[in-house]
C-alpha cells in the first residue's frame, strides 16, 4: 500500500518549510526501532500489519538477530493533515499546504555505537526522544539528549512502552502518572541546563503537545491535545483549556461534576479521561469480553472490520487501539507541529555549523534556506552500497540544490581553507533517496532535505563538506561523545590476505564514524573503537564483508592511554638544535582537569578570540594574561587538550621558528615520551630561545626536531603520569543480583557511586566507574554471577590518573609500559633524559 | 706507525677545498689529506663544481661523503677515529667562512682532540671579485627558500641596517641538499627531497615581494636599487653581472652556485669596476 511515489515526493522537497527532519533517539531498547516501524507502516512501506513484528529500519542481519540497531537509517516520510485534525489556525505559521515530508533517521540506542547518533543529529532539526515509561531516563537518553542539544535541535518527546503498565506490571493509573511525570521532569531538567536564546524554550510540556505517549509495540499512541479535541465539546470548553486540565493537578469530580485543584488521585483528569479509557479497553480484550469491547467502540465510534473483531488476546488488542489512536497520526502530527523546519532551524544553526564568515554567500544561503544559493552539503557518514566495496554518501543539502554531473568541491575534516589539502573537485555520479533497504534515484535534492550522493567515495573517509562556492568553507566537524578507546591489532591468518586487508580497513574506516584504523612503527594494523561490542561488530564486518571472509588474527584488545604531567618542570630544560646554533628552553606544566575537560568539551578552541580567551583563562584559571594572549597552537590534531604557549620576552625572530615550534608540538602531543600516546592536559612554555643570527641556520630541519627533544625532556621533569579510560557502568538489576555486582566490580577495581531502586518496580539502578582496561568479558562476567539478571551499559566518561611513577621501576613501567613500547615497535626502555635534555 | 692508545695522539684537520676543482686545494693541504688515516667530505653547506671521484683521482685515496645528519647527529664516528689517527674533514670553501663548523672543533677539542686548520678561499672573500671592496661590507645574511606559511624575512633588517651604514651586503642562498619535507621530519622518514639551489634570480623576487609589502624598506632599497649578482665565483665559467634590481631579476646566471650582492653607498674605483659587469653589456 504505497501512499506516495517519488515525483509525488521531489515534488514536496522543494517547500523546505514543509520538511522535517528528524533523529529518533534514547536508551538502547526503549523501542525505537519499533516505534519507528509503526511510523514506516503508516507512511505505506510495509502493510499495517506487520508494523511492531518487522523492524524495517534495522536492514543487517545482526542487527535482527541481535534485536539492536547498529547503523542508522534514513527514511523518508509522507504525511497529510486533514483539516478535521487540525484547523488551519494551528497549523506551523510558515507551512504551505497540509502535505509534509518527514526525514527521519533511526540511529543506535547501545552506547558503543553513538557516533552514529552523532552522525544522525547533525543532519536533523528535531529529535524525538522515547524514554521507556518503566525504565524511564538512562545514560544514554542523556548523553545522547545533551549532544542534540548542543547541536541546537529542538527535541520532542515521547513516554514509550506503555503496554508494559498496562499488561506486564499492572500499575494502578496514579503510579503510571507518577512515572510519567517524572520521566518529563527528568528530561526536562536535563534541557533547562542548555539556555539557548536564539532557540527560545526548549523545555516538553504534554499540556502544549510536545510529549506524546506510546506503546511501540502494539502501534498507538496519544498526546494530549488529541484526547482534548474529544472532550472539548463534551464539556464545552476550548481545546486549550481542557488540554491544560488533563495534566498536572487537575481534578473532575463526576458526583458534581466539578473541576478542582485537589482531589482523590482517582479523579485525576489524566488518569479519569485517558488512562481509564485505555485500561477498559486493554480489559475488555484481553478478557475476551467482546459485547463489552463493540459498546465502548461505537461509544468511541471506531469502526473495526468483522474479521478483526474475531482476533484474540493481544493481535484484537492492537488492532482495537491501533484503530482508535494510531501511533502515526500522534507521533507525526506532534513532529510537524513541533519540530522546527528546515527553513526555521537554519536560521539559528547557520552560524553554529558554518565555519566561515556570517556574511559570505554560503552562510548566507545556509540561514536563508536558500535552493538558489551556493550548494553547501554536510556528508555526515558513508553507507555501504550493493556495489561491493563501494559507498553511497550521505548527508543534508544546506544550502543550494544538489545535482549529478555538475562539478563540486569536497572538503575533507583536514581542508583547510585557501589551501589544497584535502579537497577534490569532481562531479557526482548520481543523487539518490534513501528509503529503506532501497535507494532510488532522483535529479535533483534541494535545500533542507537529505540524500545519498553516488560517486564520491574515494574522495572522502568518512565526513565531509561539498560545495561549488569558489570561496566556502567546510562546516564544523562532528564532536562525538564517545572515545576510540579500545584497539585490536589485526593481521591476515594467510598472510596473502594482506593487500585484502589492507583495502578492507580502509572500508571499514569509511563505513564507520568511530572506527580508528592506524599502522604501528612495527608494521602491526590497529583498529580502535569505542567498546567491546562495537569492536566485535567492527571486526566482523571487516572479516566477512570487507574482507570477503578472509580468516583474521585479531589479538585481545587493550586500552589507548593518555600521558600528563602532575606538576611544573622544577630544573631548566634546555635542548641545542643538531647545528647547536640554536637553544630551545621550555617547561611543561599540567592544565588543570577542568581546563582540560572545557577544551575537551570545545569551550576553549583554537578558533576563539584571542583576547577573550586570554582574559577568560585570566579569571578563571588564573593564567598571566600575556601568556593566556600567546596560546601559539592545541594539539594534538589541532584542536586537543594540550596547549603550547610563548612565555617569552623580547626574543627577537620568534615568528620565524613558530610553525616550526608548533610542528614538533604537534609531533609530541600525538606520540609523547613515555610509551607515544597521546598526551592530555599538559601546557608547554616557551621560556627563552637562542637563535643563529642567520635564517638560514634555524629552519624546520633544524627547529622541528629540537622542539619535539625539548618537550620531551619536560614532560620527564615534570613528574610524567599515565591516564586510563574510565567507563560509566549503569547497571540494572533485582536486588538479589546485587552481591554479584559489587563482587564483580571490586575484582576490576570498579567503585560504585550512585545507587537507586527504580520507583515502583523491584529494580535496582547500580552507577560505578569502571577501568577500561578491566572492562573486556565484564559483560559475560557479570551475567554469570548474577544468573543472567543483571544488564550492563558502558560509556566512556573520563579519563583517570594511574597510579605510579612510569619512569620508576614497577610493574606500570615494567610491565604495562614495556608492553605497549613493545607492541608498538620500539625500545623497550623509555629513552633516558639526556637523549632530549642538553647541558647548559 | 705504530698504533698508541694515548688521547692526544690523533689530529683532526679541518681542511678547506676552495671554490672550484679538485686542484683548489693547498700544497699543504693535500699533503695532509694523502697522509690521513681517514678522508671525510663535508657535502651540504656548499658544493664544489666537481663530482667527489674526481677529488678521489687526484687525491689518490677514497673519501668518505657526510650529509647533514652525519656530521650534525653522528660525528662520533670521526671524532672517535681522530683520537688515535690523523683525520681530515674537508669542506668546500673554507672551514670557518660562510660556514661554521664550530661545533665540531669544539667537541673535538672537549674530547683532547688536536685541531689543525688549513685555510682556502671562500665566498666571503672572493666575491671581491666584482670589484666591492671587502673592507666596506656589513653582516652576511642568508636567504632562504620561502614556503607557503615560512617567510622569513628578518634578513632585509639587516641589509637595511648595512646599507644605511655604508655596508654592502654579502647575500648567501639557500641550498637544500638530503633535505626532509616536514611532514617526512616528523614521521620520522628518511625520504629526501630532490637537492635545490637558489638562484640570484629568486632571492630577487623574494627582495622584491618585501619592497611591496614593506614600506619601510623603500627609502633605502627599492626596484632601481643596483645589486650584483655571481655564480660560480672562482670557477672558470664565473659569471658577475651587476644592475637595478628589476632589470637583473631577468638575466640568466647558468647553473648554481649562486650569492647576490646589495651594495652601499660607492667608492668611485668600485662603481668603475662595477660598470664593467653591467647587466646591459
Amino acid at each position: 500500500m504505497v501512499n506516495f511515489t517519488i515525483p509525488q515526493l521531489r515534488a514536496i522537497m522543494d517547500k523546505p518549510k514543509n520538511i522535517r527532519n528528524m533523529s529518533v533517539i534514547a536508551h538502547v531498547d526503549h523501542g525505537k526501532s519499533t516505534l519507528t516501524d509503526s511510523l514506516v507502516a503508516a507512511a505505506g512501506i510495509i502493510s499495517m500489519a506487520s508494523a511492531g513484528d518487522q523492524r524495517l529500519t534495522d536492514t543487517r542481519a545482526d542487527e535482527a538477530e541481535r534485536g539492536i540497531t547498529i547503523k542508522s537509517t534514513g527514511i523518508s516520510l509522507y504525511n497529510e493533515i486533514s483539516e478535521e485534525e487540525i484547523p488551519d489556525a494551528k497549523m506551523p505559521k510558515d507551512s504551505a499546504g497540509r502535505e509534509f515530508l518527514i526525514n527521519l533517521i533511526d540511529s543506535p540506542g547501545h552506547v558503543d555505537f553513538s557516533a552514529e547518533v552523532t552522525a544522525a543529529l547533525r543532519i536533523t532539526d528535531g529529535a524525538l526522544v522515547v524514554v521507556d515509561s518503566i525504565e524511564g531516563v538512562s545514560v544514554q537518553t542523556e548523553t545522547v539528549l545533551r549532544q542534540a542539544l548542543g547541536e541546537r535541535i529542538k527535541p520532542v518527546l515521547t513516554v514509550n512502552k506503555l503496554d508494559r503498565g498496562f499488561l506486564e506490571l499492572q500499575l494502578d493509573w496514579e503510579s503510571m502518572y507518577t512515572n510519567f511525570s517524572k520521566h518529563v521532569e527528568n528530561v526536562n531538567v536535563i534541557i533547562s541546563t542548555y539556555k539557548d536564546e536564539a532557540m527560545g524554550d526548549l523545555q516538553v510540556y504534554p499540556d502544549k503537545g510536545t510529549v506524546s505517549f506510546s506503546a511501540g509495540l502494539h502501534g498507538w499512541a496519544f498526546t494530549l491535545p488529541q484526547f482534548a479535541r474529544m472532550y472539548a465539546k463534551k464539556f464545552g470548553v476550548s481545546e486549550e483549556k481542557m488540554c491544560e486540565r488533563l495534566w498536572g493537578e487537575n481534578y473532575f469530580n463526576p458526583a458534581e461534576k466539578k473541576w478542582t485543584k485537589e482531589g482523590d488521585t482517582a479523579n485525576r483528569a489524566f488518569n479519569m479521561f485517558i488512562l481509564d479509557p485505555i485500561g477498559k479497553i486493554v480489559q475488555a480484550t484481553m478478557n475476551d469480553q467482546l459485547d463489552k469491547l463493540e459498546k465502548m467502540l461505537s461509544a468511541l465510534n471506531i469502526k473495526m472490520k468483522k474479521e478483526d473483531l474475531e482476533l484474540k488476546g493481544k493481535a484484537l488488542l492492537k488492532r482495537t487501539m491501533q484503530s482508535w489512536i494510531p501511533a502515526h497520526k500522534a507521533l507525526l502530527e506532534m513532529m510537524i507541529l513541533h519540530l522546527p523546519s528546515p527553513a526555521a532551524a537554519q536560521k539559528y544553526r547557520a552560524e553554529l555549523l558554518y565555519t566561515g564568515p556570517a556574511d559570505d554567500a554560503c552562510c548566507t544561503g545556509i540561514r536563508e534556506c536558500n535552493p538558489e544559493a551556493p550548494l553547501v552539503l554536510y556528508v555526515s557518514k558513508m553507507v555501504p552500497s550493493a556495489d561491493k566495496g563501494r559507498f553511497i554518501a550521505f548527508g543534508r543539502v544546506f544550502s543550494g540544490t544538489v545535482q549529478a554531473g555538475v562539478k563540486i568541491r569536497i572538503m575533507g575534516p583536514n581542508y583547510v581553507p585557501g589551501k589544497k589539502e584535502d579537497l577534490n573537485i569532481k562531479s557526482i555520479q548520481r543523487v539518490v533517496l534513501f528509503m529503506g533497504r532501497k535507494q532510488d534515484p532522483v535529479d535533483t535534492v534541494p535545500v533542507g532535505n537529505t540524500c545519498g550522493l553516488i560517486g564520491i567515495d574515494q574522495f572522502l573517509v568518512k565526513t565531509g563538506t561539498l560545495t561549488t562556492a569558489e570561496d566556502g568553507y567546510p562546516m564544523k566537524d562532528m564532536k562525538f561523545s564517545v572515545s576510540p578507546v579500545v584497539r585490536c591489532a589485526v593481521e591476515p591468518k594467510n598472510p596473502q590476505d594482506l593487500p585484502k586487508l589492507v583495502e578492507g580497513l580502509k572500508r571499514l574506516a569509511k563505513s564507520d564514524p568511530m572506527v580508528v584504523i592506524s599502522i604501528e612503527e612495527s608494521g602491526e594494523h590497529i583498529v580502535a573503537g569505542a567498546g567491546e561490542l562495537h569492536m566485535e561488530i567492527c571486526l566482523k564486518d571487516l572479516q566477512d564483508d570487507y574482507m570477503n571472509g578472509a580468516p583474521l588474527k585479531i589479538s585481545d584488545p587493550v586500552v589507548s592511554y593518555r600521558e600528563t604531567v602532575t606538576a611544573e618542570t622544577d630544573q631548566e630544560c634546555m635542548s641545542k638544535s643538531p647545528n647547536k646554533h640554536n637553544r630551545l628552553y621550555f617547561k611543561a606544566l599540567p592544565l588543570g582537569e577542568e581546563l582540560t575537560n572545557i577544551i575537551d568539551d570545545g569551550q576553549i578552541t583554537p578558533r576563539d578570540d584571542v583576547k577573550v580567551r586570554g582574559r577568560r583563562l585570566a579569571d578563571e584559571f588564573g593564567w598571566d594574561v600575556d601568556i593566556a594572549r600567546k596560546i601559539w597552537a592545541f594539539g594534538p590534531d589541532i584542536v586537543g587538550p594540550n596547549l603550547v604557549c610563548d612565555a617569552t620576552k623580547a626574543v627577537q625572530f620568534l615568528n620565524e621558528i613558530k610553525d616550526s615550534v608548533v610542528a614538533g608540538f604537534n609531533w609530541v602531543t600525538k606520540e609523547g615520551v613515555i610509551c607515544e600516546e597521546n598526551m592530555r592536559g599538559i601546557c608547554f612554555q616557551i621560556l627563552d630561545v637562542t637563535m643563529h643570527a642567520d635564517a638560514i641556520h634555524r629552519g624546520g630541519g633544524q627547529i622541528i626536531p629540537t622542539a619535539r627533544r625539548v618537550m620531551y625532556a619536560a614532560e620527564m621533569l615534570s613528574q610524567p603520569r599515565l591516564m586510563e579510560p574510565v567507563f560509566l557502568v549503569e547497571i540494572q538489576c533485582p536486588e538479589q543480583a546485587m552481591g554479584g555486582i559489587y563482587s564483580c566490580l571490586n575484582r576490576r577495581r570498579g567503585q560504585v557511586f550512585e545507587e537507586n531502586q527504580r520507583p515502583g518496580t523491584p529494580l535496582y539502578n547500580v552507577k560505578a566507574y569502571l577501568p577500561v582496561s578491566e572492562s573486556f568479558g565484564f559483560d559475560s562476567d557479570l551475567r554469570a554471577q548474577t544468573a543472567g539478571q543483571a544488564f550492563p551499559q558502558c560509556v566512556f566518561d573520563h579519563w583517570d590518573l594511574v597510579l605510579g611513577d612510569p619512569l620508576a621501576p614497577g610493574k606500570l613501567r615494567d610491565e604495562v609500559i614495556a608492553g605497549i613500547r613493545k607492541r608498538k615497535g620500539l625500545a623497550v626502555e623509555v629513552p633516558p633524559l639526556d637523549r632530549f635534555k642538553d647541558k647548559l | 706507525m705504530e698504533e698508541k692508545t694515548d688521547k692526544s695522539t690523533g689530529v683532526l684537520y679541518l681542511i678547506g677545498l676552495g671554490l672550484s676543482t679538485e686542484q683548489d686545494i693547498t700544497v699543504r693541504g693535500l699533503q695532509v689529506v694523502k697522509r690521513c688515516k681517514h678522508v671525510y667530505l663535508e657535502g651540504y653547506t656548499s658544493i664544489l663544481g666537481v663530482e667527489k671521484s674526481k677529488l678521489e683521482e687526484f687525491y689518490g685515496r677514497e673519501v668518505e661523503l657526510m650529509d647533514r645528519e652525519a656530521v650534525e647527529s653522528n660525528s662520533d664516528e670521526m671524532l672517535l677515529a681522530a683520537r688515535t689517527a690523523e683525520v681530515a674533514f674537508l669542506v668546500v670553501g673554507d672551514v670557518y667562512g660562510a660556514t661554521t663548523h664550530t661545533d665540531i672543533a669544539l667537541r673535538a677539542k672537549e674530547m683532547g682532540i688536536r685541531v689543525e686548520v688549513i685555510h682556502n678561499a671562500s665566498i666571503m672573500n672572493a666575491c671581491g671579485a666584482c670589484g666591492l671592496q671587502l673592507y666596506n661590507f656589513g653582516q652576511t645574511v642568508s636567504l632562504c627558500f620561502w614556503t607557503e606559511s615560512w617567510q622569513p624575512d628578518s634578513y632585509i633588517d639587516k641589509i637595511l641596517l648595512n646599507k644605511r651604514n655604508g655596508m654592502h651586503t654579502l647575500c648567501l642562498l639557500d641550498i637544500k641538499v638530503k633535505e626532509q619535507s616536514e611532514e617526512n621530519l616528523i614521521r620520522g622518514r628518511k625520504i629526501f627531497e630532490p637537492p635545490r639551489f637558489m638562484t640570484v634570480n629568486q632571492a630577487l623576487e623574494q627582495l622584491e615581494q618585501i619592497v611591496r609589502r614593506r614600506e619601510d624598506v623603500r627609502d633605502v632599497l627599492d626596484l632601481r636599487s643596483t645589486c650584483v649578482g655571481l655564480a660560480r665565483v672562482g670557477q672558470e665559467t664565473q659569471c658577475i653581472a651587476s644592475g637595478p634590481l628589476e632589470e637583473l631579476k631577468s638575466f640568466d646566471f647558468g647553473p648554481p652556485l649562486h650569492s647576490l650582492i646589495i651594495p652601499a653607498e660607492m667608492h668611485p674605483l668600485e662603481i668603475d669596476m662595477l660598470r664593467s659587469f653591467n647587466v646591459k653589456q
